[in-house]
Formats: structure tokens, sequence, C-alpha cells
């Protein structure tokens, strides 16, 4: 599909791995943005890893996307060709310094100022242009030095070659920031590569910068690099320490927190889903003046109808829904289940969701359910419709180990089911309320630690066998949502957001 | 350089004054073998032949056409010798045995083809009144030595030093036994002597080579193929050799220093003997070149590399890299100081040298700067071989180009200026060029580690 071109849009949108290209959740909700508002104008920035990781455009491009380009960080890039040149040794004290920063940010306020002062730098021609990192004295004796000073690593290769490969992506940022179409205000939905494309893009035009996080980018990214298997460690059985993390995967993990806190320095707006979001942003340099949550919001009338649709007391019946996957904790649901049956012998457990991603855990689930003599009250319905499931069911249960904010618990208290869920991700900030107007409202079920059948258990029975605890929570649910997670208002919320950003003036 | 590296290492390991005297005799006549045997077995036939060859000059009339050949031949294959082995060497190291073989025969083909035309013209534009057998000898020693320079150079590459010492002495033992045998017929007969024990060395050579690399393929050109020989390497090969031959061509052309010797062929008898002789005298500058090198130097620059490949600390790198560099220094240093004396013994003894050989007095000044000159050819085949390991092929064209515009200039001036200043000019060129190569040598070991990871 060809891809549009403009000359000028209202807002730009900064996209790492995920809208146009790829589905998922942070996808769905770029597409909503874009087509909630279409009043402006999108021009999108694609930033990938590399073509071949990507096949078509997932989505339908909305009409008012006017522009849409596409980069990719690991793709073979014509080197400048290899000289040696010179450095500039002021601008390495610069360099110096913004590590400085990066490093120990609280001593080293000047730090935006010295970022500053780089960026333009970066170009072709500027004294800190990629050839100056590839090829320069400076640059190879500054590289020595950090390697002397701070490395438990003993492999001198695997630490140039990881800073190298590190920092390649910086320039060709910057290119991508130097030829970027003129908008209004930049928008970029994760830190990380797009994260520090914002940040220099504001740098070069002042133009505000808004970053939304769906989850916390440098927290998804120390996961992965934990687990990563393409990041040496060199160290000898002598020189490891098992609780040390090898000195690549520190290294790896501190670029992103780097690149993480420049553009939480940068945004003039950081915008959390939820609560705990916000606080973990705070933690890792976001200034908490600007931060914000403005969480997913459903269409409440779609499921309002629903309540009506429900016997007066409400069926003895758990579930589940969400893909059959480990994350999910299904088996911990299961054995729940037992202590359930046990004391209410007519409940029924379903569990509502694709159990294709991992066949083999769902094969575990189901032989689970049958050795604790569930077969009868475990039902495994695949994926349904939540239209026609929710009216049939007294419980939302998610036993999963980690959350977002998961929209079946919204979409569950819209159609006046309470829920019963872990304490993770917002899923306490859903069910007891943030602030005080919030939690007036009461509890809209009951939060449970990770992975305690029994105490899941207990409070299902509480909420089935007590029917004023179960309206209690319904229409805490139907008031909540109600009042904090409609559609309308995420829009109105980055309404007033773009409006601020739009009428930015010099 | 594996095997040789290994054996010297060997000897040295026994760590008596006896295994160090081995060590260094076996480097001596591996290194210095080849071209000590072409020379004494030329001058040696020579010898032989006074008082049966007559008029006399007939024997020089052969040792010069001997030497054109030697000199142009050496020139020509200059273009392919060193880039055509570092194709080889990538190869093997790739893996690639296999190819070695075809590959070979092609480049022999090639070399054939080249050097059969180039002396058929010669044999029709240079000597057309000559005589047929003549003319027709001349071409064939010129194709034979052709061949054997390409194949020397491609077998020492591979590492067949021993080989190739017992091959020569086999062939120039057939030399001088054929131009013995055939003396009667004249210069014909001492040239068909050489031509055929240069034949046998050929076939020797070739046969070595059948038999190390055996192959399914028999002839391959992917050398031809664009970017498998590195042009650098051409130019260095073809320059070098230029260099070295640049003084004596001057001197063969220039009027008050050369006479006519057979058909338009000139040579200069007071310039040549000198630095032939003079050439037997570096052969313990030769050996201790070998031994440092193969040994100490081959030994610290696989440990670098293999600390930058595989992962050592910067410390060690830099600590293998000192020792490199301590290596190389220690080296130069050995091969000067081992000349200075092989200098000072050509010194007190050449007049009587001279004496035996029959050769007048008066060749001694000349004598004694070609032996300090060829001493400085020692040093300067060092750093050039350093400069090849650590792979600054654009270092060596420059150093090759400086020796050759040196040689031309100075010799020039040398010959402008008269007979006491001969030989000097040949000598400054490479002290010129020794002194600007040690120059290079030092900065760019201060930056091997910066280019070896910045620049690659």
């Amino acid at each position: 599909m060809k891809q549009p071109r403009a000359e000028r849009a209202d807002i730009g949108l900064l996209l790492e791995g995920t809208f146009p290209y790829v589905s998922g959740g942070v996808s769905s909700w770029v597409n909503q943005i874009i087509r909630g508002f279409p009043q402006f104008s999108f021009a999108l920035v694609f930033i990938g890893s590399q073509p071949e990781d990507y096949g078509e455009m997932k989505y339908a491009l909305p009409d008012n996307v006017v522009h849409l380009e596409t980069h990719y960080l690991y793709n073979q890039h014509a080197a400048p060709q290899i000289r040696p040149v010179h450095g500039n040794p002021a601008t390495f004290g610069e360099i110096k310094r913004l590590h400085e920063y990066f490093r120990f940010s609280d001593l080293h306020p000047d730090g935006t100022e010295t970022f500053r002062k780089i960026v333009p730098e970066l170009s072709a021609h500027g004294v800190a242009g990629l050839e100056t990192f590839l090829y320069s004295h400076e640059s190879w004796e500054y590289i020595k030095e950090n390697y002397r000073k701070y490395c438990t690593d003993p492999s001198f290769v695997d630490y140039f070659w990881t800073v190298r490969s590190m920092h390649a992506p910086i320039w060709m940022l910057a290119e991508i920031a130097g030829n970027f179409i003129p908008v209004r205000a930049y928008h970029t939905v994760s830190t990380g590569y797009a994260g520090l494309l914002g940040a220099l893009l504001k740098e070069k035009t002042g133009r505000p910068l808004i970053l939304s996080e769906h989850g916390i980018y440098t927290k998804e990214r120390k996961i992965d690099l934990f687990q990563a298997q393409w990041i040496k460690d060199n160290r000898n059985v002598f020189q490891r320490d098992p609780t040390e993390i090898s000195y690549f995967r520190q290294l790896w993990i501190r670029f992103f927190q780097a690149i993480g806190k420049r553009c939480y320095d940068s945004a003039d707006h950081i915008v959390a889903l939820y609560e705990a979001n916000r606080l973990r942003q705070i933690e890792d340099g976001a200034p908490p003046q600007i931060t914000r949550n403005i969480p997913n919001g459903i269409n409440v009338p779609r499921f309002s109808p629903l309540r009506a649709q429900r016997p007066v007391l409400p069926p003895p019946i758990l579930c589940l829904i969400g893909r059959v996957v480990p994350i999910k904790d299904v088996k911990t649901y299961i054995r729940a289940m037992r202590t359930v049956v046990n004391r209410l012998p007519g409940a029924q457990g379903w569990i509502a969701g694709p159990e294709d991603e991992d066949p083999g855990y769902a094969e575990e689930c189901r032989e689970l359910a049958e050795g604790l003599g569930l077969s009868e009250n475990i039902k495994f319905l695949g994926f349904q419709q939540m239209t026609e499931l929710l009216p049939r069911i007294g419980l939302v249960v998610l036993s999963s180990i980690s959350e977002g904010l998961p929209l079946v618990l919204l979409e569950g208290f819209a159609a006046g089911v309470p829920a019963v869920s872990t304490d993770v991700g917002s899923c306490r900030q859903l069910i007891y309320g943030l602030d005080q107007e919030d939690q007036s409202f009461g509890a809209a079920g009951r939060v449970v630690g990770i992975a305690d059948p029994q105490a899941l258990a207990e409070a299902a029975l509480e909420l089935l066998t007590e029917g004023a605890s179960w309206r209690a929570a319904s229409e805490a649910g139907v008031r909540r949502v109600e009042a904090y997670y409609t559609q309308e208002q995420m829009f109105a919320s980055y309404k007033s957001i773009y409006d601020e950003a739009t009428t930015w003036r010099e | 350089m594996a095997g040789i590296g290994f054996e010297l290492r060997k000897l040295l390991q026994k760590q008596s004054y006896f295994g160090l005297l081995q060590a260094y005799a076996y480097a001596g006549i591996i290194s210095s073998g080849p071209w000590v045997l072409s020379i004494v077995g030329i001058l040696f036939v020579g010898f032989l032949s006074l008082g049966v060859v007559f008029p006399h000059a007939l024997i020089v009339q052969f040792q010069v056409s001997v030497t054109y050949l030697i000199l142009s031949s050496l020139i020509l294959t200059g273009f392919i010798q060193l880039g055509f082995t570092r194709f080889i060497a990538d190869g093997l190291f790739k893996k690639q045995d296999e190819q070695v073989l075809p590959n070979f025969n092609g480049m022999l083909l090639i070399v054939t083809g080249i050097s059969g035309t180039f002396g058929t013209l010669a044999m029709f534009l240079f000597l057309p009144g000559m005589s047929v057998p003549y003319r027709l000898l001349m071409l064939s020693g010129f194709v034979i030595l052709c061949a054997i320079w390409v194949t020397t150079i491609f077998l020492s590459g591979m590492k067949q030093y021993k080989e190739i010492v017992v091959l020569f002495a086999a062939g120039y033992t057939v030399t001088v036994l054929g131009a013995l045998l055939m003396r009667k017929l004249g210069m014909e007969g001492l040239l068909l002597g050489f031509v055929i024990g240069h034949f046998v060395l050929l076939t020797g050579m070739v046969a070595l080579t059948l038999r190390t690399f055996p192959s399914e393929e028999f002839v391959a050109f992917d050398f031809l193929r664009p970017g498998a020989m590195y042009p650098s390497l051409i130019w260095a090969g073809f320059l070098y050799n230029l260099g070295v031959w640049a003084d004596k061509l001057m001197f063969w052309f220039y009027p008050d220093t050369s006479q006519l010797i057979i058909g338009p062929l000139r040579a200069s008898l007071i310039y040549d003997l000198p630095i032939f002789l003079a050439y037997l005298a570096i052969i313990p500058g030769m050996a201790v070149f070998l031994v440092r090198i193969e040994t100490d130097f081959v030994e610290y620059y696989q440990k670098f590399y293999d600390a930058v490949r595989e992962g050592g600390s910067l410390e060690h790198i830099e600590n293998m890299r000192d020792n490199m560099l301590f290596t190389i220094r220690q080296g130069l240093s050995e091969i000067v100081k081992i000349q200075a004396i092989a200098v000072l013994v050509v010194f007190v003894l050449g007049g009587t040298l001279l004496g035996w050989l029959g050769i007048s007095r008066l060749y001694l000044p000349l004598l004694y700067v070609d032996v300090v000159a060829a001493g400085l050819q020692v040093v300067l085949l060092g750093i050039l071989n350093v400069f090849f390991y650590l792979d600054k092929r654009p270092v060596v064209v420059f150093l090759c180009l400086l020796f050759l515009g040196a040689n031309i200039a100075f010799t020039s001036l040398s010959l402008h200026l008269g007979a006491p200043y001969y030989g000097y000019g040949f000598a400054i060129s490479l002290l010129i060029t020794v002194l600007a190569g040690m120059q290079l040598l030092s900065r760019k070991l201060d930056l091997l580690e910066y280019e070896t990871f910045m620049l690659q």
C-alpha cells in the first residue's frame, strides 16, 4: 500500500513497533484515537526493527492520516565511508557530561542544557555526527576510558560492539527528526526509540511533546533483556556473581532508562493509563506535575442494556475472560474453583478466550480440571462475544500475574458484573477506586493476592452467596465505569491536551 | 607461517647454544637458499668455464644474458606474485583447499602465456641479430624463470621453505652439471645448461604443488575475478622489484659505466659484481629476520588478534600490542647488529675475498657500500613483512614507491657525481625508505587498536 505524504499536519504520532503494521492493544488504541479526532490531521512515523519483521498494514489507514513514513533501526545502512576523522575535544566534554547526567541525574540538573547543545550536532555536518562516533580518535579514547572505568565484563570486543550497536540508532533518529514534516505537536505512544525521537523533534522545533504510555516501556525492555540470549556474559566462574546481572545487560537496561528519562524530561504531558503506572513513571524520573492518568474508555451504551437481561439473583457462574496462557494463571483459577464447588455445588467456572496461543498450557489446564474432579463444572468456551456472555455470568475473574488496564473488568462493570481480581496493574484502582470520590462508590468486587486460590475462592463465594454484597458491588462497578471509564471521557481528556498543544505559539 | 615458526621454536627450546646455532643456520638456509644458490650457481658456471669456453667474453655474455632474464622475469611477475599469494592464503583461511591447485594452474597458464608473448616480441624487437638457438634459449629461459618466480613465492607463501631450498639445490646442480657438459658448445651450451636446470627446478616445484594440494578440478581462474586480488598488492610487487633493479638498469644504460655485451644487451661490470657479492653477505641478517619475525613477532601477533576476536580485556590487548612492538624493535635491532658484524667482516676481509675470486681491488669501495645497502634491504624486507602481517597494504605500496623514486633520483645523482659515489644512490634510497618505514611502523602500531576496532 502506498504511503501518504504531506507537507504538514496537526499531530505527529511517533509509533514504535505498533500501529499500523502490528496488531494489538496499543495499536487498536492508536486507531481509536486517530478516528476519534477527525478534526485533526495526523502524520505517522513508524519505527520498526527491520522490514522483514512486518507484513502488510494490519489496519486501514483512517482518512485523517495524511502522512506516513516507516523507518527500520536494524536495517543495514550504508555506513559513512571509513576514514579517520578528528573529533572535537570540547564536544566530547559535553558528551561526557550528558552521560553523567544519564548516570546520576540528580547530580547533574543541567542535563537538559547539555542535551540541547548536542542535538543539533548529531547531523552529518555537526561535530557529533555518526562519523565522529564511529571513526574519531576522541571517540576511541572515550570508549576505552569508560571501559576501564565501568565495565565489569572482561571482553573488550563485546563491550565495543555493544556500545556501537546501542548508539547507532541515535543518528538514524536524528536524521528522521531532521527530515520530518512540520506539525503542531508531537505525540509518542511509548518512550524508547520513539520517545527519543520525540525528544529530538522537540529540541529541533520547540513544539509540544505528548507522551502516552500504555505499559512502562523501560520495564518491558528490562524483562526482554533479562531473557535475551544474544547478550554476552564473558565472566568466568570465579568472576561471576549470580546476584549481579551481566554488564552488557546492565548497559542495555541503562541505555533504555536513559532515553526514557530523556523523553520524560522533554515531554510537556506525560499520560499513564492508571495510577500505578503514573507512580512508576515518577519513580523513573518523570516530573510529577506534568503526569496524569487517562484510562482507556469503553463504549458504555453497548453494555448498559445487558444489566436488565440478568436474573435478579446472580447466576453462580464465574468466568475468566482472557487467553489461556501462563500469564493469566488459569491454573490458580481452576484450583480456586475446587473450593467454590465444595461449598456451592452448583457453581460453574467458565473460561472464555482463545486457546491456540499456548496449546500445551491449555492442555495442562484441562487435565488439572479433570484431576480435581471439575469436569462438570469447568467449561472452556473459546472466544466469546462479550455482549452475549456477560448477561449469563455472575462474576468476572482475573487470576493474572500481570495486567495493565484490563478492559474486560470495565466491560463487566458496565454490564453490572462485579469482579474478583488479583492485585496487579490497575485492578485495585478499578475495583476499589482511586481518590476519595472514586472510593465512595464502594468496591466493585474483591482484590486478592496472586497465586492464592483459597483467597480467590473465598472472595468469589462471598459475592455469589451474599446477595447484598453482590448488588453493592455491581452498582459500584456501574457507577465507577460511568464516572471515569467511558470512551467520551478518554476523548475529552485527549481533546483538552491536543487543543492546548496544537494552539501552542512560539 | 605455522610450519617454519614451529620448527624454529622447537630448535630454540633446546635452550643450548647449539640449538640456537641450529635454528639460525636453518633459518639462514631457508631464507637465503634460493638466491644464494642462483648467484653462486651462475658464478660457478662462469668459474668452471674459464679456460674451456673461448673467448672469455662468451662467459660474460652468458652471465649478462642470465642476469637480464632474471631481472625482466622478476619485474614482469612482480605484478602477480603478492596478489596471487594473498588470494590463495585467504582461500586457505576460508578452508577452500581444493581451490588452490586449479587456481595455481590457471595462474601458471596466464603467466606462461603472457611471458611467452612478451618474450617472443622481445626476441624480434631486441635480439634481431642474434643466432636462432640463442634467441630460442633466451625465450624459453624467460618463460621458465617467470614460472619459477611465481611458483617460488607461492610455495613460500604456503610455507614450503625446506622443499624450495632442496629443489633449488637440485635445479642448480643440474644447471652447473649441464653447463659443464655442454660448455664446449660455447655460450649457447652454457645457456642450454641453465635452461635445462631451471626446467628441472620448475618441474619439481609443480610436482610438489600437485602433491601438496590435491584437487578434483584442474584449472580455474577465480583469482582474475574483479576484487579477487588486491590491486595494492599487485602494485607493491611490481614497484618493489622495479625498485630493486632500478639502479642496476641505470648503470647498464649509462654510457660511462657500461658496455655492450651481447646484441643490444649492455651491462656494467664494475657495478654488478660487487652487488651480487654483497647479497651473499646478508645471509645472517636474513636468518635473524626469519627467526625473529616467524617466532616472537608472530606469536604476539596471533595473541593480539586472538585477544581482539575472542574477547580479551583491553589491558590484555594492549599488553599484546606492546609485546608485538617489542619483538619488532628487537628483531630489527638484531638484524642491524648482525649486519653490522657482516659489514665489519667484509671491511676486514673484502680485499682478500676479491683476491680469491680474481676480482680487482678497485671494486672494494663499491663492495663496502653495497654490503651496507644489502643489509638495509633486509631491514626493509622485515618492515614490509610486518606491514603485510598488519595488512597495511597502502603503506607497503607507498614504501615501494618511495624506494623506487629515491633509487632513481639518488642513482642519477651518483652517476652524475662520478665513480667514488657509485653505489651510494642505492644505499641512500634504502636508508631513506627504511627510516620512513620505521617512522610509519611506529605510528601505525600506536594506532593499531584504534584502527583495528574503529576503522574496520
